[in-house]
């Protein structure tokens, strides 16, 4: 856990460098190197959160982790989630980069747009704009050039006309010459004076100092002819004047101003159309009203310009004068002076400035206003009369403004030409385009300067590209938000897409290490049970080894004896642990054999009656109702039967568990079906609480309890039912609880088992309803004796039932007093009616062979009056053979006792048909004996002896049903698939499983590997099975012949050949010694090739005795008796050996028992053994014990 | 007493052999095996082990030097190994070859010459255990007393 939030910071460290790998394959590098460097920056401000987020994962994927897998998958957590993480960044980051990547687009298209709309506009605007402004000065600049040249044409004109009329009057002789010529220059000048309205004046100042002058004073639309007093002047003076001129200008100049102050001027109004005079003359002063243009301002006698004012007009004056020259063009003879109102100019300046708006102005050079747009004074009054007025002074705000802008921006220093073009003048708080433009004229220079607002131009221009400017920003910025909600759908799909994928890989990491981890169980399973197996496979051999020991005391013996027991039953268990984590596994693999299903009940009764007797349970076994019946019940003790937990009343002494079988052939049931098919009923029925309906299906789950309350009076892990399913299954079966009527629960299971092509017949047996033989039946229980005797007459064995004591002494007076004495009855033994009449028929047979069965619990064991009991029965010992039943519990003495008197005959409880009939057997078997050994003393002797055997026998095969597992090799009864309807069987009687009874299933699996099917126990395991028997009835006798038996026991395998194939020289010796100790001839060879060819030289020379001595060998007479073969061997390993051996054979028609010897304890390795042919399979280190007892039967079995 | 003692002494060091997990009971049946017919059988069983197990130590060694290593063979070799230790009842030779037979299957170079290492120090370890006890076994003998079971 400490190492996550490292893992976390340095997943999200490498965000930067995976978009620092992807960089330089983009085209946008340069871009891109700048979004990288804002995804750092905000990843490392981003980073704490992200990595406790980060942590938060990690840290659940851990926990569900832990969960899985109880804490022991923790360390690996992080690889899960540190890819989880960086997946995360990688996401992050390209959603990052291509949201950055629309923004930048965006953006480009933005300022585009922006630009062409905007700039471009503008710059042909402006362009048009300029042109207008330009167009707008140029008109008044061009009227002003049209006043101006008008004004000098019609100087020029009157110049031109006044020379000529000069010229003929030149010289005037006299006074009406003079006269003359003046009215000659006042029409013409009349003329020219009306042919211009525009005029403001029109002056003529001759040399002599007259002046004619046409006023027009347009505000009052009056005309007047102006003239000075003729009187004053003098053609003298005029000479004089002519000279004083050449001689000096400035002379003449003063004269004439001298002269005109002396003259008298008057006025004369006009018709301003005609030019009639309309009224009187009246005197005016001189220089009043309008300027006289004197020689003074033409000095060098070319035109000349100026821009006067007058009081008259609020405008001012643009007045040009030029001198009149005399024909010799030497001397001035006058000077015609034209005035022109510069009204016009300002008029069309109006205009203009209405339609198009802004200002215009015209100013001199020096600054002084000429012509404005405006309505403001061109002229400020002062004292000395009106005067020209300064731009900068302009009543006009803007027009002042503007000058002062101007002033401001250019100072005196204007750019060559004057020309000016400034489009964003800040005057006031509006924006104007200003520009100015150089007029210039000889002697008047003028500028020109136009002020017009930018909105007026570029007041929409402006509005529009906000409002563009305003809308494409506002649309990108909707693009852009669009396009990442876009972006984060989208990617969010593909970082779901990757979690998911993150979250495959983690539970593919998670599934790999629980498969890892199962294989170590299994792994470990195997260790184990090689382990675990080994010590106790030690223990039991040296248990086997003291118990051959012949210094033990009885006591002493007892307890190893006891302890033998328990080694077995622990090794049991553990092969039972090995074999129940196979089921659980699913790993359990079914062999099929033929099993006989009256043989696998018995034994399963066998197993119940050991642990139900003591409980006070008869175990009832009618095979031909097909019932096992528990009667009476087993109190708190689950090794009897689960349901017994389960049932409230455990007092009852009457409540019956049954188990029904029912067999349905295919031909019935599934006549279409596979023809070797059959199907196994079962039910097991019992009378206890039941189960509640809700759990009938939970019952079978693991670890469930009917009862899940902790209060609950019975225990048990919930696994039973649990594997009993699975088998059940496994069988191509089914299991349910069924309604019942009734109390209890009531269980029903199929199994769908194949049966055998050949039907198994039975094997024959004595049929004992030949012989003459007769059995009474003394026993307890009533249905167990009832199943019997029904059995028995069945089968032709006339029989008679004692439940107790002193029914059993009654008939048997009845039986042999009647006889011997041959009177009648006596009285007081009364019988009942139908006994007395068996009875009768008994005595009918012909020499019957009387076989008593007696249950040790009718005698009186609690006081002495059993041994009573016994003398009494032993008189009719002669008579009638003695089969004890007894209980296990049943002490040596009694066991001894029985052994004295001769009653050697003793089977264990429960009483069922496979023990009858050995009594039967047994008793027919020395009843033929008998007679022939008939002597005195060698009677006890042998019969002691043969019944000793059978007595053994008999036992043995109980011991074997219901204890060890070792001894059910030498005897076994059972087979794969019998294993497992036993196996079945018994589950059903158990409702519910316990660990006990869980280990009592398993012992039935340990018995897979057996395929040896002693169809019928045989006398020959008699000393094999005499140390497993403790507590059978021989055991003082065994005690007292001890001697003998250890002699007898090392020797058990004498006389018989075994080739050892094992390559370890340590096991191969062990081995030798072992086999060598037990009287067996060994043959050792180190490997399978060396086995094989020991073998068929063998064969070969035995094939050419043959030839030669059929009549004297033994023909089918293997050359030996049976091979230990080690499976892993060098050059030719056991599996290859044994096939090619068993190859071989097929020349002969032997079969020599093959056992594998190997270091795997795994089925697995079992099932390869017994595939290539080998009988049986035993694991190292060899087990004394085991190898013996398998060696034995094997050869016993092959043996006639 | 002097018997006795030595008797003691085997007796203690037998016991210490089983309590350290050198020998199992394996040992206590190859023990039992032995009797008048074979009276030496341990010991020449023991030796047998010796021999057999120094033959396939060296070979083993071999096995790991060479370039390229036949594991399967190494496999069947510590396989034979963990047999006959377990016959005699070497028991922490057989618990190493278990590890070692796992790794050879997982063919891990590294892993087979730890366990190379470790068992033939284990070896050597029983090795002087057994040879030292048969020596108290044959000082008890000569002194004309029997061994102790």
């Amino acid at each position: 856990m400490t190492e996550k939030p490292f893992e976390s910071g340095s997943s999200s460290e490498s965000s930067p460098i995976l978009l620092a790998s992807s960089m330089d394959t983009t085209p946008l590098r340069k871009l891109l190197h700048g979004i990288s460097e804002f995804v750092v920056s905000s990843s490392t401000c981003g980073k704490k959160t992200a990595a406790t987020r980060g942590r938060r994962i990690v840290h659940r994927d851990v926990e569900r982790e832990e969960f899985q897998y109880g804490g022991g998958g923790g360390s690996g957590g992080g690889g899960g989630g540190g890819h989880c993480l960086s997946s995360y960044y990688s996401v992050f980051v390209a959603r990052l980069a291509i949201m950055v990547m629309l923004a930048i687009l965006i953006g480009l298209l933005t300022v585009l747009t922006w630009h062409f709309t905007k700039v471009y506009t503008t710059k042909s605007l402006n362009t048009l704009a300029f042109g207008l402004r330009y167009e707008l000065l140029q008109r008044p600049i061009l009227r002003m050039w049209n006043i101006l040249n008008s004004t000098s044409e019609i100087t020029t004109a009157q110049v031109k006309l006044s020379e000529y009329v000069i010229r003929r009057y030149s010289k005037p002789t006299n006074q009406a010459e003079q006269v003359e010529l003046y009215e000659m220059m006042k029409d013409i000048t009349w003329a020219l004076f009306a042919s211009r309205k525009a005029l403001n004046a029109i002056t003529i100042n001759y040399k002599n100092g007259f002046v004619q002058a046409f006023h027009r004073d347009h505000r009052s639309n009056n005309t007047f002819y102006i003239y000075s007093d003729l009187a004053n002047y003098s053609i003298s003076s005029t000479e004089s004047y002519h000279n004083e001129m050449l001689s000096s200008r400035k002379g003449r100049n003063d004269q004439f101003i001298h002269g005109n102050v002396s003259a008298i001027w008057y006025r004369q109004p006009l018709d301003p159309v005609t030019g009639e005079k309309k009224g009187k003359p009246s005197q005016i002063p001189p220089d009043d009203l309008i300027n006289i243009a004197g020689p003074s301002q033409v000095p060098d006698g070319v035109a000349s310009w100026h821009v006067s004012v007058s009081k008259y007009t609020d405008s001012p004056l643009l007045s040009a004068a030029l001198p009149v020259w005399d024909a010799t063009n030497t001397s001035i003879m006058a000077v015609v002076g034209v005035t022109t109102a510069l009204f016009s100019v300002g008029q069309l300046m109006k205009e203009l400035v209405e339609v198009h708006s802004g200002y215009i102005y015209l100013t001199s050079q020096q600054g002084y206003l000429l012509a404005t747009s405006t309505n403001a004074p061109l002229l400020k009054n002062t004292t000395k009369g009106p005067k020209l007025m300064m731009a900068v002074d302009s009543e006009d705000r803007v027009l002042r403004m503007g000058a002062q802008w101007l002033q401001e921006a250019y100072g005196n220093k204007f750019p060559p030409g004057h020309v000016v073009h400034v489009e964003k003048a800040n005057l006031g708080d509006q924006h104007y385009y200003i520009d100015s433009f150089f007029l210039n004229l000889t002697r008047l220079p003028m500028v020109g300067v136009i002020i017009i607002p930018r909105k007026y131009i570029m007041g929409k221009v402006d509005e529009r590209a906000l409002k563009t400017l305003v809308i494409l920003i506002s649309a990108s910025v909707c693009i852009l938000v669009i396009g990442c909600v876009c972006i984060l759908i989208l990617t969010n799909g593909v970082s779901k897409e990757m979690k998911l994928r993150a979250e495959l890989i983690s539970h593919l990491d998670a599934r790999r290490r629980a498969e890892a981890s199962s294989n170590y169980k299994s792994q470990f399973l195997a260790n184990m049970s090689h382990e675990l197996r080994t010590p106790m496979a030690a223990v039991i051999g040296l248990l086997d080894i003291l118990i051959c020991d012949d210094c033990l005391m009885n006591e002493q013996y007892a307890m190893v004896t006891q302890i033998r027991k328990c080694s077995t039953a622990l090794l049991r268990l553990l092969n039972n642990i090995l074999d129940l984590s196979k089921v659980e596994s699913g790993k359990l693999v079914l062999e099929e054999a033929e099993f006989d299903l009256g043989r696998e009940l018995e034994g399963l009764v066998d197993m119940f009656s050991v642990q139900c007797i003591n409980h006070n349970v008869e175990t009832v076994l009618d095979l031909s109702a097909g019932h096992i019946v528990l009667r009476g019940w087993c109190e708190n003790r689950n090794v009897c039967s689960d349901s017994g937990k389960f049932s409230p009343d455990q007092k009852k002494p009457l409540s019956a568990l049954k188990t029904k079988l029912k067999q349905h052939g295919n031909h019935t049931k599934k006549a279409g079906k596979k023809d070797n098919k059959m199907i196994l009923w079962f039910e097991v029925d019992d009378t206890g609480c039941g189960i509640d309906r809700s759990k009938w299906e939970s019952v079978f789950e693991s670890f469930e309890q009917a009862d899940p309350s902790t209060t609950r009076t019975h225990g048990g892990t919930g696994l039973g039912l649990c594997i009993v399913r699975t088998l059940v299954n496994k069988m191509g079966g089914e299991i349910k609880v069924v309604k019942k009527n009734g109390p209890g629960t009531l269980m029903r299971l199929f199994l769908l088992l194949s049966t055998p092509a050949d039907g198994v017949e039975q094997q024959g047996r004595i049929d004992v309803s030949k012989h003459s033989v007769a059995v009474i039946l003394a026993l307890h229980g009533s249905i167990g004796r009832l199943t019997m005797s029904k059995w028995l007459s069945k089968n032709g064995v006339p029989t008679l039932e004692a439940s107790e004591w002193n029914e059993l002494t009654q008939i048997l007076h009845e039986l042999f007093h009647a006889r011997t004495l041959d009177s009648g009855f006596d009285t007081h033994y009364s019988l009942a009616e139908p006994v007395r009449s068996k009875v009768q028929s008994l005595q009918d047979m012909k020499n019957p062979v009387y076989i008593i069965v007696v249950d040790l619990g009718l005698l009186d064991l609690s006081t002495n009056i059993w041994k009573e009991q016994l003398n009494f029965l032993d008189k009719f010992s002669g008579l009638v053979k003695f089969a004890w039943m007894l209980n296990h519990d049943t002490s040596n003495a009694i066991k001894m006792e029985l052994r004295r008197k001769g009653h050697i005959l003793m089977v264990n409880k429960p009483l069922y048909k496979a023990k009858m009939l050995h009594i039967l057997e047994a008793v027919i078997k020395e009843s033929y004996v008998e007679p022939q050994n008939r002597s005195p003393n060698g009677t006890k002797g042998t019969s002691k002896e043969g019944d000793s055997h059978e007595c053994l026998e008999i036992d043995s095969t109980q011991f074997e049903t219901c204890s060890s597992d070792d001894s059910d090799e030498t005897a076994g009864v059972s087979s794969v698939s019998s294993v497992h309807i036993r196996e079945e069987s018994r589950e059903g009687t158990i409702l519910k499983s316990s660990p006990s009874t869980l280990r009592n299933c398993l012992v039935e699996f340990t018995r897979l590997g057996l395929d040896q099917c002693h169809t019928k126990p045989k006398l020959q395991n008699t000393e094999d099975i005499k140390p497993e028997n403790p507590d059978s009835p021989e055991q003082p006798s065994v005690r007292s012949n001890a001697k003998d038996r250890i002699t007898n026991e090392p020797k058990s395998l004498q006389g018989l050949r075994i080739l050892l194939a094992e390559d370890t020289p340590v096991l191969q010796r062990v081995a030798t010694i072992m086999l060598e100790k037990m009287g067996a001839v060994v043959i050792a060879v180190g490997d399978g090739v060396q086995a094989v060819e020991a073998l068929n030289s063998v064969l070969d020379n035995d094939n050419e005795h043959r030839n030669d001595q059929v009549e004297t060998e033994i023909c089918d007479s293997p050359p030996y008796d049976l091979i230990l073969m080690d499976c892993q061997m060098p050059m030719m390993d056991g599996y290859e050996a044994t096939k090619a051996i068993r190859k071989s054979e097929e020349r002969t028609g032997w079969h020599i028992p093959i056992v594998a010897l190997t270091a795997h304890a795994m089925s697995s390795d079992k099932d390869k053994c017994l595939k290539v042919g080998m009988d049986a399979y035993l694991t190292k280190p060899i087990d004394y014990k085991l190898m013996v007892s398998t060696i034995l039967s094997l050869t016993k079995q092959s043996s006639p | 007493m002097d018997l006795v003692q030595l008797q003691r002494q085997l007796v203690d060091y037998r016991t210490s052999l089983y309590h350290e997990g050198f020998l199992d009971e394996q040992f206590t049946q190859l023990q039992s095996l032995q009797d008048e017919n074979n009276p030496d059988f341990v010991v020449e069983v023991v030796s047998l082990f010796f021999e057999d197990s120094e033959r396939l130590l060296n070979e083993l060694s071999k096995a790991l030097e060479q370039q390229v290593i036949d594991f399967k063979r190494m496999d069947a070799q510590v396989h034979q190994l963990k047999g006959s230790s377990s016959s005699i009842g070497a028991h922490r030779v057989q618990k190493l070859c278990i590890v070692f037979r796992n790794y050879c299957e997982a063919q891990n170079v590294e892993g087979c010459l730890k366990c190379l290492q470790q068992v033939k120090h284990e070896y050597g370890i029983i090795k002087t255990k057994l040879e030292s006890m048969f020596q108290l076994e044959q000082q008890i003998l000569n002194a004309g007393g029997s061994i102790p079971v």
